[in-house]
């Protein structure tokens, strides 16, 4: 252990933390290289600032290798003060030692050609790397290997041993790695685990550089994780806002509001005014010949009323069981089968609600697939959904409001619809939200209940139709409703135009893609919306 | 105190083994080491001018196997604050909730015996427990308003019995009672001594009041059904001393309205605000009933005497 004391208040930063803040940035960066290499925005081949993009990785990985085993060095010969434990313990031993091990093997079956004795070296390194990090003190132990690692990988770029045009056919496998992948891929994780060290090396060793060292490691995953989700709306976006917004015309003009006939002058009185016109083919219009731009006003029609049928369906249903299971029915073996058969309804393939909705319920709803068959079939999908979140949003109301309402002599049933209810709604709301997140974007079962023509040029007509109230018994005709005719959908559009073959139009599917996106989206927006007004109602 | 503590403990061990000595093997000791004394039946025999407004008569509760309050016989004047003391798990909490039958609402309790409000047994069958628990309001342990305005809270049961007409409904057919609920609002506010504290913002969330505040919202709330009997599980002890002191006013000033039963577990406040003290002890046992200055200065019961002077429990 090392006998130099830290001061309480840092008033200037030390060498080290200079040292490890610059390796930290350093990795970090090389780890962003690797991603943006890895997704092809900068090609491995590509020049940048007129230094090939793999040199550069190599070059930055061989200053880092450099840097964190120089680091690691300094702590251990006392140039710099640390506080480091005595080992770096068995964790990071573990995963160096299989990193190791995978390390070993590739480099024993490839760099050095060995056909069935690639075990051997893959044990080797992996022994080699596991040793290396449990049994030196820990600023050692735990710099070493991602040090090496560094430096090892920086070299075979800068050598052109792995350079731009490389490739390997892994073994009977066939799949062939190619340097597009492997150097990024390489940069990326020799960055990961250089950053890891440096963040340790940055605090010290120790518990506090431990700490640290964690702290950079979730941070990265839920920045990854962020950036995947932003990567992937960003993607839709961008490849489908040209498409959805083609041909987009809007204008002002003056256009008579409503006119009358005055009888004192004898003429009709016109009276004008200004008027937005607004037309955006993409939303407004549905798949015609005639159309200039085709668009996918019937598919949103579609998913709008089947969103809106499946939670009409759904929510009372679940609620109301949520509230007899947890309320009412006494707590034993009936609601233990009911949890455990609403979870597995819950994990059940959509496919088969579809094949059971085709072959029960299409046959009893006017032998056609029809919009209300593909809202029954995802109310039967939200059902366990909103059972399970309800149940869960009702369970952690507190007794003490319901202990409270009994004591002031309010029935039960009162006590549930003003008091637990109430309390419970932001959550149930929650489950609502998963669910229509989870059916609006469901393909399998409308594929087989709802839908028949995939590019309808007419939006179903649900509420307005053919219905209209008559003087006879029973006063009220349809001859058509569009409730019982099929419909098309957004997540089946997409399907279709994709699998479309020879008439495969891309850009029509991306922007189907991204209207299906803000259809969601906009669903989560009043969901959230709601949720949020509940709560605040609750404890403001 | 270090000096007392310690004569208690060689006490107590020296008449252990005294009790061991005196039992057969098979013999039961019990658990806080003291000898099984024989509760006699004068010591819980309390006599008061006047109708009882409670009479419990060989009152037993079991929770499963657990043989909660076994036959307990007392009768509590109106208009009065009667105090139940004793250590945790004596049966004095159980005993509270079996006044307006809440114990119902536990699945595994069983009760046996007679309890009766004003002469009218309340566990016959045919028992209204909507017009009982109007009668008999309970204030809990910790505050439990509901999450909802301090307005919403108070005319809450008024609301659901029907007393108060309010809402859409009400308002078309131009039988909203608003001022009427604003005059039980505020009546209940001042007698629970809120009112003047949350008078400019009775639409604001009961949540946002403090502990002191909330558990006196809920005595108001209480009080907004117009009860007869007021059942008090602790409702000072999740609070600090100013807001104790203020509960311990209003239960005071209370009394002379209502019948108040308060389960305690602090004795002082028991001595302070009681005029009639009930001790239950391990067990179950209604051990000693009486003036709270008789149980505090000159106990009958040997177990009492060491339970209030602060020798067990």
């Amino acid at each position: 252990m090392s006998t130099d004391t830290r001061a309480l208040v840092a008033t200037e930063s030390s060498t080290l933390e200079l040292a490890g803040g610059g390796l930290v940035a350093l990795s970090l960066l090389l780890v962003v290289g690797g991603l943006v290499g890895l997704f092809g925005v900068v090609p491995v081949g590509a020049t940048v600032a007129g230094v090939p993009f793999a040199t550069l990785l190599g070059a930055g990985l061989l200053v880092l290798g450099a840097g964190v085993l120089g680091i690691g060095a300094a702590s251990r010969t006392g140039l710099v003060a640390t506080d480091p434990s005595r080992s770096a313990g068995l964790l990071a031993g573990g995963v160096f030692a299989l990193f190791g091990l995978v390390v070993g093997g590739l480099v024993g079956a490839f760099a050095l050609g060995l056909a069935t004795a690639w075990p051997v070296t893959a044990l080797l390194v992996g022994v080699g790397a596991g040793a290396a990090t449990v049994l030196p003190r820990e600023d050692l132990g735990s710099t070493l290997v991602p040090g090496s690692v560094a430096v090892v990988s920086g070299l075979t770029m800068l050598s052109g041993l792995v350079g731009p045009g490389w490739s390997w056919p892994i073994g009977d496998l066939s799949a062939t790695l190619y340097a597009e992948v492997a150097i990024p891929l390489l940069a990326a994780v020799a960055g990961l685990l250089a950053a890891w060290t440096a963040a340790k090396a940055y605090g010290g060793f120790g518990s506090r550089g431990r700490q640290l060292g964690a702290y950079l490691l979730i941070g990265a995953n839920a920045a990854w994780m962020a950036a995947l989700l932003v990567g992937l709306v960003a993607f839709v976006l961008m490849k489908g806002f040209a498409p959805m917004t083609r041909g987009i015309r809007y204008g002002l003009f003056v256009q008579p509001w409503t006119w009358f006939y005055f009888p004192p002058i004898e003429e009709y009185v016109v009276i004008s005014g200004p008027v937005i016109w607004f037309y955006w083919p993409f939303v407004m219009e549905g798949v015609a010949l005639t159309n200039d731009i085709n668009g996918v006003l019937p598919a949103i029609v579609g998913t709008f009323w089947l969103v809106l049928g499946a939670v009409t369906f759904a929510v009372p249903l679940g609620v109301g069981a949520a509230v007899f299971l947890t309320e009412y029915a006494e707590q034993g073996r009936f609601t233990g089968l009911v949890e455990v058969s609403t979870n597995g309804l819950w994990s059940t393939p959509s496919i088969v609600y579809g094949l059971f909705g085709l072959a029960f319920l299409v046959p009893r709803l006017g032998n056609t697939t029809s919009i209300l068959a593909g809202q029954l079939v995802l109310g039967f999908m939200l059902l366990p959904l909103v059972v399970i979140t309800s149940r869960e949003a009702l369970k952690s109301v507190p007794d003490a409001y319901r202990d409270a309402s009994a004591a002031l002599g309010v029935s039960k049933w009162e006590t549930i619809k003003s008091v637990v209810l109430p309390a419970a709604l932001p959550g149930v709301i929650t489950g609502i939200i998963l669910g229509v997140g989870r059916i609006a974007g469901e393909t399998a079962p409308i594929l087989l209940v709802m839908v028949s023509d995939p590019f309808p040029s007419a939006a179903a007509r649900v509420v307005q139709g053919s219905f209209h109230f008559t003087g006879s018994f029973p006063f009220v005709a349809a001859p058509t409703i569009d409730l019982v005719q099929s419909s098309s959908a957004l997540p089946y559009q997409l399907y279709a135009v994709i699998s479309a073959g020879l008439d495969q139009n891309m850009a029509f599917a991306w922007g189907t893609a991204l209207v299906l996106l803000l259809v969601v989206l906009s669903f989560y927006a009043v969901g959230i919306a709601s949720r949020v007004y509940f709560r605040r109602k609750l404890n403001q | 105190m270090s000096e007392s503590s310690l004569t208690d403990s060689e006490m107590e061990t020296g008449e252990l083994d005294e009790s061991t000595a005196g039992i057969d093997a098979g013999g039961s000791t019990t658990t806080d080491g003291e000898t099984e004394e024989e509760v006699q039946a004068e010591w819980t025999d309390y006599s008061f001018d006047g109708e009882p407004k409670i009479s419990v008569e060989d009152l037993d509760v079991w929770y499963g196997d657990d043989h909660a309050i076994q036959s307990v016989s007392m009768d509590i004047p109106e208009e009065s604050v009667t105090a139940l003391i004793g250590p945790s798990g004596c049966g004095k909490s159980t005993f509270l909730r079996s006044i307006n039958r809440m114990n119902d609402r536990i699945n595994i309790a069983r009760t046996d015996g007679r309890v009766a409000i004003d002469g009218q047994d309340i566990y016959q069958d045919g028992t209204d427990l909507v017009e009982l628990r109007k009668r008999v309001g309970m204030v809990f342990q910790s505050p439990n308003p509901f999450p909802k305005s301090i307005r919403d809270n108070i005319a809450y049961g008024p609301r659901k019995h029907g007393d108060i007409e309010r809402g859409l409904l009400a308002r078309l057919l131009g039988r909203d009672e608003k001022a009427e609920e604003d005059r039980l609002v505020e009546r209940s506010l001042r007698q629970a001594a809120l009112w003047d504290e949350v008078s400019d913002r009775l639409d604001d969330n009961a949540i946002g009041l403090s502990g002191g505040q909330q558990q006196r919202l809920c005595i108001a709330r209480c009080l907004a059904v117009d009860p007869e009997v007021i059942l008090m599980d602790e409702p000072a002890s999740a609070l600090d001393p100013v807001a104790t002191s203020k509960i311990e006013d209003l239960i005071e000033e209370l009394s002379e309205d209502y019948t108040v039963v308060v389960v305690t577990h602090n004795m002082q406040q028991a001595a302070r605000i009681s005029d009639q003290t009930a001790v239950f002890l391990t067990g179950g046992e209604l051990v000693e009933y009486g003036d709270t200055d008789q149980i505090f200065e000159n106990p009958e019961s040997q177990r009492v005497e060491d339970y209030i002077t602060g020798k067990f429990g």
